[in-house]
């Protein structure tokens, strides 16, 4: 049987465990809080290039009458042979299943899709680690050949393709701190690339992020446009009512408001923003805007879809903590319990032991 | 008409933030093809943004001047909305930082070669660059 002294000392480590725990899930109630409002910072410009772009598409044809062309590259949809999928993940783990549902979800993905060539950027240090374990990395091949032209030497980039799956890139760091540069920069990236047909599709999958209690899994199609201002959500896991319920706890226990925050009343300031019922005089061409707004687009979903999963990730943790810390406090009232069952049992022992003693005397 | 009493709402939105949501009898915009003013009654418009500077008459909040590059511009007869990608108040623009990219874009406009798309691009840089110093210049 352990003895008193065993068991205080397990209490306190337990104690000391529990300390740690709180103070994690008390700076991860913060740190959801920024990243929540950093997302709702981010929305009103979102939403006014969304609803621009919707009302441009309605009034300009996105097929040019005259040429019969496609007025951007990216409204081109292709029969779907090589995707590329972008896996959010976390930044860090002892956020419950966050990262694992999300890998699960990439890889639920990536086995429904088994026929065709999928190229994947990680984004979060979760993802990276994993995907780089399971797929080979690209590889390219820089050639140097002559320019016909004047003859001089002109590099050539291409890729030589070895797996089915293959990583293309990831993002260390991206998640951390968050800017619109470097989710712009991303974008123009992924443009590039299905622009010049590397990819037919662009899908991600992310955990989206309404508040604590609304949120889930989804995987959404990014790329082709099909009709802007509306999320192409192909997939969708929800979570579980008592992974729900759990996650309602932890957030009152912290502080954090449930309800999404109200934002019904911008957001119908903004999608009139271009969209006014009158005939715009349009100082550049469809084209144009076209061109200068449909990078911006995507960027912004992608900043959305970001930002949403930082502050899921954090919500994640949060409730993971919680849960920890609840954890600890039963084991240390179930400890103690059996601690002073202990020392009454040692205590009545001895008793017996004087009591016989001085009977048999 | 546009009269004293009659003001535009000007926002200027950009990915981070609300900067500006004011009244003004006019706003001065650095459209992509040259600058633009706007009084109250404008026909509705709706244009590309280059860099340069914004600058709000008679709002009644200061600061009234602001360096913006790229995005769009919505104007409507009684409201101007501005949807900027970057935009900053003359005494935040970091002028080391702007002269490095004005060299920068000269380095790129002269390595771009017959390339249509780079030399663009240079542009892009060099217009942007030029934009933040003029409008420091003017701060100082």
């Amino acid at each position: 049987m352990a003895n008193v002294l065993d068991l205080r000392r397990r209490i306190r480590s337990v104690k000391s465990t529990r300390q740690i725990t709180k103070a994690m899930k008390m700076v991860s109630a913060a740190k959801l809080r920024r990243a929540q409002d950093r997302a709702l910072a981010a929305r009103p410009y979102a939403q006014r290039i969304t609803s621009v772009l919707a009302s441009l598409a309605r009034r300009i044809e996105v097929l040019d009458p005259e040429t019969g062309n496609l007025r951007h590259p990216l409204f081109a949809t292709r029969p779907e042979k090589r995707i590329l999928l972008i896996v959010v993940s976390g930044e860090k783990g002892f956020a419950g299943a966050f990262n694992t549902n999300i890998l699960k979800a990439s890889f639920q993905f990536l086995a429904a899709n088994e026929d065709k060539e999928i190229d994947i950027e990680a984004i979060g240090r979760k993802a990276r680690e994993q995907m780089r374990r399971r797929y080979p990395a690209a590889v390219f091949v820089e050639s140097t050949e002559e320019n016909p032209a004047d003859g001089s030497p002109l590099t050539r980039r291409a890729r030589s393709r070895k797996a089915r799956v293959e990583v293309t890139g990831d993002h260390p760091g991206l998640l951390e701190k968050l800017t619109h540069d470097q989710v712009q920069s991303l974008a123009d990236d992924l443009i590039a690339r299905y622009v010049h047909e590397e990819i037919d599709a662009c899908y991600l999958v992310y955990n989206e992020f309404k508040s604590v209690i609304q949120q889930r899994i989804v995987v959404e199609r990014l790329l082709p446009l099909i009709e802007p201002g509306k999320h192409q959500v192909t997939e969708a896991i929800e979570p579980t009512a008592e992974e729900r319920e759990r996650a309602a706890q932890a957030a009152t226990s912290s502080g954090v408001s449930l309800t999404p925050e109200d934002f019904a009343e911008a957001d119908a300031e903004a999608a009139k923003f271009g969209t006014a019922e009158v005939d715009y005089i349009y100082e550049q061409p469809a084209r144009e805007l076209y061109n200068g707004l449909l990078p911006r687009y995507v960027a912004s979903m992608l900043f959305h879809a970001l930002a949403e999963s930082v502050a899921a990730e954090h919500a994640a943790r949060m409730t993971a903590m919680d849960a920890a810390t609840n954890n600890a406090s039963d084991m240390i009232d179930s400890l103690t319990l059996y601690m002073n069952r202990v020392r009454q049992a040692a205590i009545t022992k001895e008793i017996i032991e004087i009591v016989s003693g001085a009977a048999a005397l | 008409m546009a009269t004293e009493t009659n003001q535009l709402r000007v926002r200027l939105v950009t990915p981070d933030r609300v900067l500006v949501d004011a009244m003004a009898t006019a706003v001065e915009l650095p459209s992509k093809t040259g600058y633009i003013e706007v009084l109250y009654g404008a026909a509705p418009l709706l244009a590309e943004l280059g860099a340069g500077d914004v600058t709000l008459h008679g709002a009644d909040s200061v600061p009234t001047r602001f360096n913006v590059s790229w995005g769009f511009v919505e104007v409507l007869p009684e409201r101007v909305t501005i949807l900027a990608n970057d935009a900053l108040l003359p005494s935040a623009i970091d002028l080391p930082r702007a002269q490095e990219q004005l060299e920068r874009g000269h380095s790129l406009w002269s390595a771009a070669g017959d390339s249509a798309e780079a030399y663009a691009e240079a542009n892009r840089v060099l217009d942007e660059a030029q934009a933040k110093l003029a409008s420091a210049a003017h701060h100082e």
